[in-house]
């Protein structure tokens, strides 16, 4: 059932202590037994009581012995752990129809899969760091020791580490407002409201974006029930679009080892978009092309483009 | 609820005001623009009865629109305005001794409402007692709620349909610029309609006793 999921289980003892139940049991039966049978047939009474006096002893000695190597064992085995890594979804191994959807083991799998990826990801990005292809001198030896020490697992970083990081690029944009809220467990749901043009909602798996989505500054973010609404699009086109390229920016900074200078980069990057509707496009010079402003940034100069309708990469 | 900027339009040489109506329909779908059905803005006067200092009365001006069928703005020009509920008619007429209700200055455009993008165009014919007048044209950009960053996006949209005859910044622009246009009440728009209206009741040389 629950394979590999109570880590803090001692299998060696757990099927020792096992063994030692089945051991109380039967000396706990060999008890009663002896009880049942009544005294042997012996010449005297005498022999026959202290004989049966003898056993009843032995026996009960052999059931205290059990017993407290019984509780030796269970001390040893220890508990399961307290927090299930999986929290709500652990509750899907409840389910008895095991054959038909093995869904929780499954799941168990693609998250192994995905954490080894991810580590394996980050041992090989620390790898090529070291073959830099730059050709400029003097720029990796000393600041590789100041560099900030690899989290061996950044997806699993504590809820008030990310708040710190989020509070402190939030505070580094005064015409940016960032809230945090943690509506479904610990993956933060960022509200970035960009001054009166724009409101994204940036969904992060601990300090990682997972996906974005962008309305303008009148729509509603929240939906009926009072959530915040992350699914819907937004009603206008042109917030439709910028929904589009942040997706292609989060999917362009990607930096494993320091998922803070990614979540910092995608903020600059977006923060460029306060100026949507103000700027003409620097290709065309006008404003508007098939009734759309210059949704495109550049990820490096930040120059603001049309899309035209057949998308051509931008060979910058 | 977007920006809103609402301009008057002259009538093409040698043509009318439905020629005229009709061309610029025809330029809108070209470009792409969708019909969405229709619109309606209308406009009725009242005077303010009981002044007995011999000043012209306030005027005020009850105002309805298409867009928010259960509303009914209420402006002074260049004063206090109010949005109310459509029952607000019907206390005008209740308040017959204060406000007296000038028939024949009731003006109104109707015309067709057009989608293209995130824009809405409506252009309709301005009539005063059911003779058309002008031609009004009111271009909404829908995702911009700040006048000031969106100006020069919207007089390019109107340029490319309108050619020529593209408006300045409207004054009511002027003031806030930076400021959210209004967000629910469309009272920015109103206050543009009204500017419209009474310069389309000034162009017409009105016989006998004129309060304006």
């Amino acid at each position: 059932m629950a394979d590999g999921m109570n880590v803090g289980v001692n299998l060696e003892a757990f099927s020792q202590a096992i063994n030692a139940i089945q051991a109380l049991r039967s000396s706990v039966t060999r008890v009663f037994d002896s009880l049942k049978d009544g005294m042997k047939n012996k010449e005297t009474l005498e022999g026959r009581e202290k004989i049966f006096i003898t056993e009843f002893q032995d026996n009960l000695q052999s059931v205290n012995r059990d017993l407290n190597e019984l509780e030796r064992l269970s001390n040893l085995v220890g508990r399961p752990s307290e927090s299930h890594p999986l929290h709500n979804s652990g509750l899907l191994s409840l389910d008895p129809v095991q054959d038909k959807t093995p869904l929780y083991s499954q799941l168990l799998q693609a998250y192994k899969w995905s954490n080894k990826l991810q580590y394996h990801a980050g041992l090989a990005s620390s790898l090529l760091n070291q073959q830099s292809l730059k050709r400029s001198a003097n720029q990796m030896g000393p600041s590789a020791k100041r560099r900030p020490k690899v989290q061996p697992s950044a997806l699993v970083l504590p809820p008030q580490y990310v708040d710190d990081v989020i509070t402190r690029i939030g505070r580094m944009f005064p015409d940016m407002t960032i809230e945090l809220f943690r509506p479904n467990g610990t993956s933060a749901v960022l509200l970035v409201t960009l001054g009166k043009v724009l409101k994204a909602i940036v969904v992060m798996r601990s300090l990682f974006i997972d996906r974005t989505i962008v309305r303008g500054y009148n729509e509603d973010v929240y939906s009926e029930d009072g959530k915040l609404d992350i699914w819907s699009k937004s009603c206008y086109q042109v917030f439709q679009k910028v929904t589009d390229h942040a997706t292609t920016a989060l999917l362009h900074y990607q930096l494993p080892q320091m998922p803070d200078v990614v979540v910092r980069s995608f903020m600059t990057w977006l923060r460029s978009y306060i100026k949507l509707f103000q700027t003409p496009c620097q290709r065309c010079g006008r404003y508007l092309q098939e009734g759309l402003p210059p949704t495109w940034r550049d990820f490096h100069a930040f120059q603001f483009r049309h899309v035209p309708p057949v998308m051509e990469r931008n060979t910058d | 609820m977007g920006v809103t900027c609402v301009c008057q339009v002259p009538v093409a040489e040698g043509k009318s005001v439905q020629q005229t109506v009709d061309m610029l329909h025809k330029k809108l779908e070209q470009l792409g623009a969708v019909k969405q059905g229709s619109f309606w803005v209308d406009c009725e006067t009242y005077h303010a009865t009981g002044n007995t200092s011999g000043q012209p009365s306030k005027l005020l001006y009850v105002m309805h629109n298409s867009e928010t069928p259960l509303s009914c703005m209420a402006l002074f020009e260049g004063g206090p305005c109010l949005t109310a509920d459509v029952n607000f008619d019907v206390l005008m007429l209740k308040l017959k001794s204060h406000f007296q209700n000038a028939k024949g200055h009731k003006v109104e455009s109707r015309g067709t409402r057009y989608r293209y993008c995130d824009f809405l165009v409506k252009v309709g014919a301005v009539t005063m007692s059911s003779s058309a007048r002008g031609i009004s044209v009111e271009v909404e950009y829908c995702a911009c709620v700040v006048p000031g960053d969106c100006w020069n996006l919207i007089k390019e949209f109107m340029q490319s349909f309108l050619g020529a005859n593209v408006p300045e910044l409207p004054s009511v622009f002027a003031t806030k610029s930076e400021g959210l246009y209004a967000p629910s009440d469309c009272m920015d728009t109103m206050t543009q309609y009204l500017e419209l209206f009474s310069k389309v009741r000034k162009q017409q040389v009105i016989p006998g006793a004129s309060v304006r």
